[in-house]
């Protein structure tokens, strides 16, 4: 019986590898759980918050400190460039929360393949890693834009559902259009460096999440900065640039890291 | 052009080595039985042949090329311990996903194939996880038959399945073989259900390989005895202790005489020196199960390997 095995191609094995991947990805739960959870994150903040009031002056007559709320849609996206990042609702519960969602997403995917024993079939048959890493990249900051898209979709319904204000002010449309393509493409940081910690601990998805969670963390106070609600095109080239520069970096190193040690 | 050469494969986890110097050659078409006690390498040496482990030293070659090369790589199917399989999916789409990983046209005629070589052909719908362990061992197999891999690796396909389930795998092994025309490394306990399938061996202790021989060389080397049953065996082993140099008593209660001897000239002695009646005597060869044991406990093949 003839062998149906050619000569190693990157390209075809790359393109296998996509599929795979993909086909993984929109097979199994996971990414549906994640892109409703994101979907129903912002719902559920828009019209909880204009529920509750907000910005209560009993709360502050009676010495509390008073909640500020969203009196529009696009703060739950982001806030305007200049503004310093609050530690209040509108600050912190925004789409660069699902940064986080993100890097877990990246981690369950890249050690189910350790766990479940797969990775044994990934890498008998690819000496070269290289296409693992690349389509587990690709495939993670497609979770990640998923996500965000969701979330995107999410915010105008539970705006329009809580009766919130549209105006897009100052930031303009073409600044929310990029605001959303900068978000977009930050995914692929946090992609990276979740893929990065995923191929560290294989197996042990909870050191993974943690690692990802920190390093997460360490970024976490500079996105509002790089993708403000008035983002421009410079913010959008910057963020696809960073996001390919640590795709190609810590690929890079998950690559070395695969190569170099044991997979099981 | 051997399907593996292995030479001097040393490998470390920490402190403990798990490889000491091991060579290993497996020629291209065998059916290589691969022995050895828990924790004597099998299993490290099928993983580093895999590309899954980093060896520290020593040299791995697949039919001819280092052992990373991409396109030797390629023809590998392997079953490692536990199918790498999604248990939510069903048995098909854990199929097509491989098939999808090794980049096969036709991959749903090719995936029909091999479930039909595994006599799985009728439980592709039923999700991995409901599947029962000779079932799960049948689909790793499957697995690793995608794509007419040109070595296939099998770690232990055979243990912990019921006599019906060795049976399966039995036949499907014979199969494999018949049409797959590929080179099976397969290591296992039941060395029984290995002897009726395996066309060579190699048999490794503490991370070396101590004995690699053919299955005639196998035959050749399992020494010839001398079975019998008298009416009073422990008088007659101890006199029959006497005059040869190695005499046992088998679990059925028959006095094993090693030593070269004709069955007549037992039965003749018996009676002149101890006036005891043969009531049954056969002449039979070891097992490979009793070679094995004889090695590990010390006993030296002929064709043994020299460290």
């Amino acid at each position: 019986m003839k062998s149906k095995h050619k000569k190693y191609d990157f390209m075809k094995s790359l393109k296998s590898m996509l599929k795979v991947d993909f086909k993984r990805m929109f097979t199994m739960p996971l990414v549906y759980i994640m892109a409703g959870v994101s979907f129903f994150l912002p719902v559920l903040i828009l019209v909880m918050t204009t529920m509750t009031g907000g910005n209560s002056s009993d709360g502050a007559a009676n010495g509390e400190a008073a909640m500020q709320t969203f009196t529009n849609v696009w703060q739950s996206i982001s806030s305007l460039s200049g503004t310093q990042m609050s530690m209040d609702l509108t600050g912190m519960c925004n789409v660069n929360m699902l940064y986080f969602l993100v890097a877990v997403f990246v981690c369950i995917f890249v050690a189910e393949d350790f766990r479940s024993g797969y990775a044994k079939n990934l890498f008998t048959v690819r000496s070269k890693k290289l296409d693992y890493v690349i389509s587990k990249s690709l495939a993670g900051f497609a979770g990640g834009a998923i996500m965000i898209i969701a979330y995107f979709v999410g915010a105008i319904i539970g705006g329009a559902v809580a009766g919130l204000s549209f105006d897009v002010g100052a930031a303009g449309a073409s600044g929310i259009v990029a605001c959303m393509f900068s978000k977009i493409f930050m995914t692929a940081v946090f992609a990276s460096i979740a893929l990065l910690l995923g191929t560290v601990a294989k197996q042990k998805l909870w050191l993974s999440i943690l690692g990802s969670l920190a390093a997460g963390m360490l970024l976490f106070t500079m996105i509002p900065m790089i993708t403000p609600l008035d983002s421009s095109f410079l913010n959008v080239i910057m963020c696809l640039s960073g996001g390919a520069l640590f795709g190609l970096g810590l690929g890079a190193v998950s690559n070395l890291i695969l190569n170099k040690t044991s997979l099981v | 052009m051997n399907a593996i050469e292995i030479r001097n494969l040393t490998k470390n986890f920490g402190q403990k080595q798990a490889l000491n110097g091991l060579n290993m050659t497996v020629p291209q078409g065998a059916i290589y039985g691969f022995i050895g006690e828990n924790g004597s390498g099998k299993s490290t040496t099928e993983k580093l042949i895999c590309g899954l482990l980093v060896p520290n030293g020593g040299t791995i070659k697949l039919f001819g090329k280092d052992y990373k090369d991409a396109d030797v790589r390629a023809k590998i199917g392997v079953l490692i311990e536990q199918p790498g399989c999604f248990s939510n999916y069903s048995v098909w789409n854990n199929m097509m996903l491989q098939a999808a990983n090794l980049g096969i046209k036709n991959a749903e005629e090719e995936v029909r194939k091999v479930l039909k070589t595994v006599r799985m052909e009728g439980s592709a719908s039923n999700k991995f996880k409901n599947c029962s362990l000779g079932m799960k061992q049948r689909i790793g197999i499957a697995m690793a038959l995608l794509g007419n891999p040109a070595l296939l690796v099998l770690d232990e396909p055979i243990n912990g399945l019921d006599a019906d389930g060795m049976r399966i795998m039995r036949e499907v092994l014979i199969d494999i073989s018949d049409s797959y025309n590929c080179t099976v490394v397969i290591s296992s306990h039941v060395l029984g259900e290995l002897e009726k399938i395996a066309t060579h061996y190699g048999i490794v202790r503490g991370g070396k390989m101590i004995a690699e021989m053919t299955a005639e060389e196998l035959n050749n080397n399992c020494r010839t005895y001398v079975a019998l049953k008298t009416k009073n065996p422990s008088a007659a082993k101890a006199l029959l202790g006497r005059k040869f140099t190695r005499v046992e008593t088998d679990e059925n209660e028959y006095i094993r005489i090693y030593d070269t001897v004709k069955p007549e000239a037992v039965v003749e002695y018996l009676y002149n020196e101890l006036n005891a009646v043969v009531t049954e005597i056969r002449t039979d060869k070891i097992s490979l199960e009793e070679y094995y044991i004889d090695l590990m406990k010390g006993g030296r093949a002929d064709n043994e390997i020299k460290a």
